[in-house]
């Protein structure tokens, strides 16, 4: 593949809840290095579809291409797409018997087969970058909300992925926090993460998408750069969406 | 009356275990237990014949019921985790298997189940008795063990398997190294539980020529025809070994709860 082509193609995914349709059609291409950020209201398939990206949700139609690797197909093993895809939950989930560095270092240990030593020089220097390298040796139930959402970042970023997926990374937290978590977010986009972020964050989106994509009721509606959406929304649902929150 | 009306009683089959919060077990357990001592230490010294000759005679059927419950739990734990996984398993005919496994074993008294297992194994191979009885205790225990194991699994949020599995580890891997050492911990006290239990239960197998305490009590009692005495030890004996058992459990669970308080 040439460099042109998109890290992630999403092609006419479809996917159902029962009878109820939470994905309709939709097609979403990201570039390397793409900031893509999802917006929308509350069950429209923002979360859907970020986590059909990894597998965490099936499809029923459509196809997934990661780095050209249709990943719905049974041949490609989903494990190994998964190891090049971080992904950030909006509870964090952070493996609460681990104490931060060993939630750090237990993948790379496990499924790169890396040293113990190498993987915990690793998760420091990753600790140090999301500022908790003090926290190493405590446990995830003694951390603010905050300080577990960085470290769960940090976790992610220890298997060293390609891509970042982040489901309502700040939705949980009290407001206080949301900006230490936002700082790390955005210090990783500079440094050129390919990163798709479903959120409610209008500035973190202002600031950092490439792409603002809205979606409603399963659809993509718009997609457009972030000073067109925000100033010139097209549509017309983009434009009540925008309305009742700004 | 609709559902929600309806208010559910949960009794576990054990010893009650004494938790510290409870005044009143607490200073039940003590009762019960210095009143034992009493009787145990008392009853040979008053009367040697037959008490003395009981504590005499019985000691080593102790050590066979130690041995046949602890071998017993181990093997019911080992089956317990397999049952547990295959109540959970995503395989159908695997799932099936497990439950049908516990449908049938919680449907059979478990007296019925040692006689089946004993004179079954003894028809395929020569085995030792207490081996035939560990592997029947086992068998029963094991069903009651996996929906310990089962709903321990099923305690742990979903959000640490979707977790382990966006990292890249497979559904294995996320029970060994991320579901299962989180859910001993809601796992063991009703372990516990289910190890005194057992020692109980342990007493039928005297019926399969194993020298259990009950076994070794009742071959005195038939010799002596002191009936009502060797019971009168053998129920003591049973009391006290329930009773320490139940403190150290009660223990355990102290520490556990303080740990992931910590």
């Amino acid at each position: 593949m040439n460099a042109a082509d998109p890290i992630i193609r999403i092609e006419d995914v479809t996917k159902y809840f029962g009878s109820f349709k939470a994905l309709d059609r939709v097609n979403l291409e990201v570039a390397a290095g793409e900031k893509v950020v999802v917006l929308g209201p509350s069950g429209s398939g923002k979360s859907t579809l970020l986590r059909t990206i990894n597998q965490l949700e099936t499809i029923n139609s459509g196809s997934i291409y990661i780095d050209g690797r249709d990943i719905a197909s049974p041949e490609e093993d989903i494990n190994q797409v998964r190891m090049e895809l971080g992904m950030v939950f909006q509870s964090f989930n952070l493996f609460r018997h681990k104490s931060v560095l060993e939630n750090l270092t237990l993948a790379p240990i496990k499924l790169k087969k890396m040293a113990r030593d190498r993987a915990e020089e690793l998760g420091l220097s990753l600790l140090d970058k999301v500022g908790l390298r003090d926290r190493a040796h405590h446990y995830p139930i003694q951390l603010s909300g905050g300080q577990q959402q960085r470290v769960a970042i940090a976790r992610a970023l220890a298997m060293e992925p390609k891509i970042m997926l982040f489901d309502e990374p700040t939705s949980a937290l009290d407001p206080e926090m949301i900006n230490e978590v936002l700082e790390v977010m955005v210090t990783l986009a500079r440094e050129g993460m390919t990163m798709v972020v479903v959120t409610h964050e209008m500035g973190f989106a202002r600031e950092v998408a490439d792409q603002v994509v809205f979606m409603d009721e399963g659809a993509i509606v718009e997609m457009a750069p972030p000073e067109v959406f925000f100033e010139n929304p097209e549509h017309p649902r983009s434009q009540a969406f925008l309305q009742q929150i700004l | 009356m609709s559902d929600q009306d309806v208010k559910k009683i949960e009794v576990g089959d054990g010893a009650a275990i004494p938790s510290p919060d409870d005044k009143g077990l607490v200073s039940a357990w003590w009762i019960a237990l210095i009143g034992t001592l009493i009787l145990v230490i008392a009853l040979p010294l008053v009367q040697p014949d037959p008490y003395l000759k009981i504590l005499k005679f019985i000691p080593d059927g102790i050590l066979i019921t130690f041995q046949v419950t602890i071998m017993s739990i181990l093997l019911a734990i080992v089956i317990g985790l397999l049952t547990g996984l295959g109540r959970i398993s995503e395989n159908r005919l695997i799932n099936l298997a497990a439950s049908l496994y516990v449908e049938v074993v919680r449907g059979i008294p478990l007296l019925v189940q040692l006689f089946y297992i004993y004179f079954a194994l003894g028809r395929l191979v020569r085995v030792p008795d207490i081996v035939a009885a560990v592997v029947a205790m086992a068998v029963c225990y094991g069903a009651y063990m996996g929906e310990v194991i089962r709903a321990g699994i099923k305690s742990i949020d979903f959000g640490q398997t979707e977790a382990s599995l966006s990292l890249g580890f497979n559904r294995r891997q996320t029970m060994a190294y991320v579901i299962l050492p989180q859910a001993w911990r809601t796992i063991l006290p009703p372990v516990g539980n289910e190890f005194i239990a057992l020692l109980k239960d342990t007493s039928l197998v005297s019926i399969l020529a194993v020298s259990d305490i009950l076994r070794r009590g009742r071959e005195f009692a038939a010799e002596s025809f002191n009936y009502f005495e060797t019971y009168t030890m053998i129920a003591l004996i049973y009391l006290l070994i329930t009773l320490i058992l139940s403190k150290l459990i009660s223990i355990m669970e102290h520490r556990l709860s303080h740990y992931e308080r910590r």
